[in-house]
Parts: C-alpha cells; sequence; structure tokens
C-alpha cells in the first residue's frame, strides 16, 4: 500500500525532474550565459536539495519497477516476502542515493 | 463518447469483458520495456550529471557533442518521456474521469510532447551544431 503510493509519488516527482534535466540540456544548447544561470540555481543548496531529493525519488522508482519485474513472474507474491522486498526497495534507495551521492558529490 | 459504467458485478464476473483489452495489453507491454531501458537511461544521466555538473558549454559539447553518447541520449529522452506520458496516463485514469479526463490526458501528452522534443533538439544541437 505504502510502496504503491510511494512508486506513483516518485513517479510524478520524476515527470517534474525529468524538465530539471531538459533545463540544463536547453541551456547548455542556447548558450553559455543561460547556462551559467541553470548552473547557479542548480548549486544553491536548494537546488542541491531538489537534486538529492531526485536523485533518491529516480533510484527509489527503478529498485520499484524492479520490484514489479520480479512479480510479473509469479513469485515473491506471498504476505513475508512482499513485506521483506518492500523493505529492501526502501532501504536499497536510500543507501544507493547515499553513496551515489558521497562518491560523486561530497568525496568528489 | 459514453463510457460504459463497470459496476462491482461486472468485476466479479469472470467472463465479462471490459476496457479495451488490446490498448491496454499494449499499455502495459510498452510501460514494462520503456521502464527496462530506462534503467540505461539512469546510467547514461548519472555518468553526465557526474562529468558534467556545473561545467561550461565547452564540455558539455565535448561529451555530449560525442556522437555515441548524444546519438543514444537522444532515444532515450524519447522512450522516458513515452514511459512518462503511460505513467501519468495510469494516474489520471485513477483520479478523473469524462472530459476532465480527456482535457487532463491532452495537457499530459502536449507537455511530454513538447519536453521531448525540447530536449532532444537541445541534444542534436550539441551533437552537430556543437
Amino acid at each position: 500500500m505504502t510502496m504503491s503510493i510511494l512508486h506513483r509519488a516518485t513517479g510524478l516527482a520524476n515527470y517534474a525532474g525529468m524538465t530539471l534535466f531538459v533545463i540544463w540540456l536547453v541551456a547548455a544548447a542556447s548558450g553559455q550565459e543561460a547556462l551559467n544561470v541553470v548552473n547557479a540555481v542548480y548549486g544553491s543548496w536548494f537546488g542541491q536539495l531538489v537534486l538529492f531529493g531526485f536523485t533518491w525519488s529516480l533510484v527509489h522508482h527503478m529498485l520499484g519497477g524492479l520490484r514489479h519485474f520480479v512479480w510479473d513472474f509469479a513469485v515473491m507474491m506471498e504476505p513475508g516476502q512482499r513485506e521483506r522486498m518492500a523493505w529492501a526497495t526502501i532501504i536499497g534507495s536510500v543507501i544507493l542515493t547515499l553513496l551515489i551521492w558521497t562518491f560523486f558529490v561530497w568525496m568528489a | 463518447m459514453r463510457e460504459t459504467v463497470i459496476t462491482q458485478q461486472t468485476i466479479a464476473d469472470p467472463k465479462s469483458r471490459y476496457g479495451d483489452s488490446r490498448a491496454s495489453t499494449r499499455h502495459f507491454i510498452t510501460q514494462r520495456l520503456s521502464g527496462a531501458i530506462n534503467i540505461a537511461f539512469l546510467l547514461l544521466l548519472l555518468f553526465l550529471v557526474v562529468r558534467l555538473a556545473g561545467q561550461d558549454r565547452p564540455d558539455m559539447v565535448a561529451v555530449i557533442g560525442n556522437f555515441w553518447i548524444g546519438l543514444p541520449l537522444a532515444v532515450l529522452i524519447g522512450v522516458v518521456a513515452i514511459h512518462m506520458r503511460n505513467g501519468m496516463r495510469d494516474t489520471l485514469e485513477d483520479y478523473v474521469h469524462g472530459a476532465t479526463y480527456r482535457l487532463a490526458m491532452l495537457l499530459n501528452t502536449l507537455f511530454c510532447l513538447v519536453l521531448a522534443l525540447a530536449g532532444i533538439g537541445a541534444v542534436l544541437r550539441l551533437v552537430f551544431w556543437g
């Protein structure tokens, strides 16, 4: 139940977040001035906060999608299995997001 | 367009048929296929952001302008847009109906189309015109 809502919520967040990626690409294509503005906004503390949330949202939605692939083979559907897979998704998404930011942002 | 009312009896009866079976199956397969391809998109996105975040235009041209990065990226942006439109359709179907649904779906399609065209256009500009 919660995971279904989260999958949908992260899907909607990714829908919006994809706009951020396209804005970056369009700015790069149009010129250095536009790219400077986008880099300043995305590099600000608020921009970084949004991008961190976007990273988690993408990772969570991907793991949720993989969970659906597993279910497509009609396995892991029993009570207990489902809950374990739900916890694995949510804990895995947080760990993966932290790993991505640790290695590519904070330590880079 | 008149919509058939689906009652509990309709759903409970295994012999009843409702919805568009062909369109729904296509929707399902499209969503799973594009979802799987999106894993490749995420890896490419991660590579691009790690490599290019905060960088100047010449760096972006050097990386995205590479034929083997730019062209797959352009294709993957299109696949993402399809996945976005399909996913939003699932959500809209649950919450809005009738004329409101058709309007919302129209806006959804337009948004995804504009996003895909803008993204692909920007990438192609970096690839072919630098």
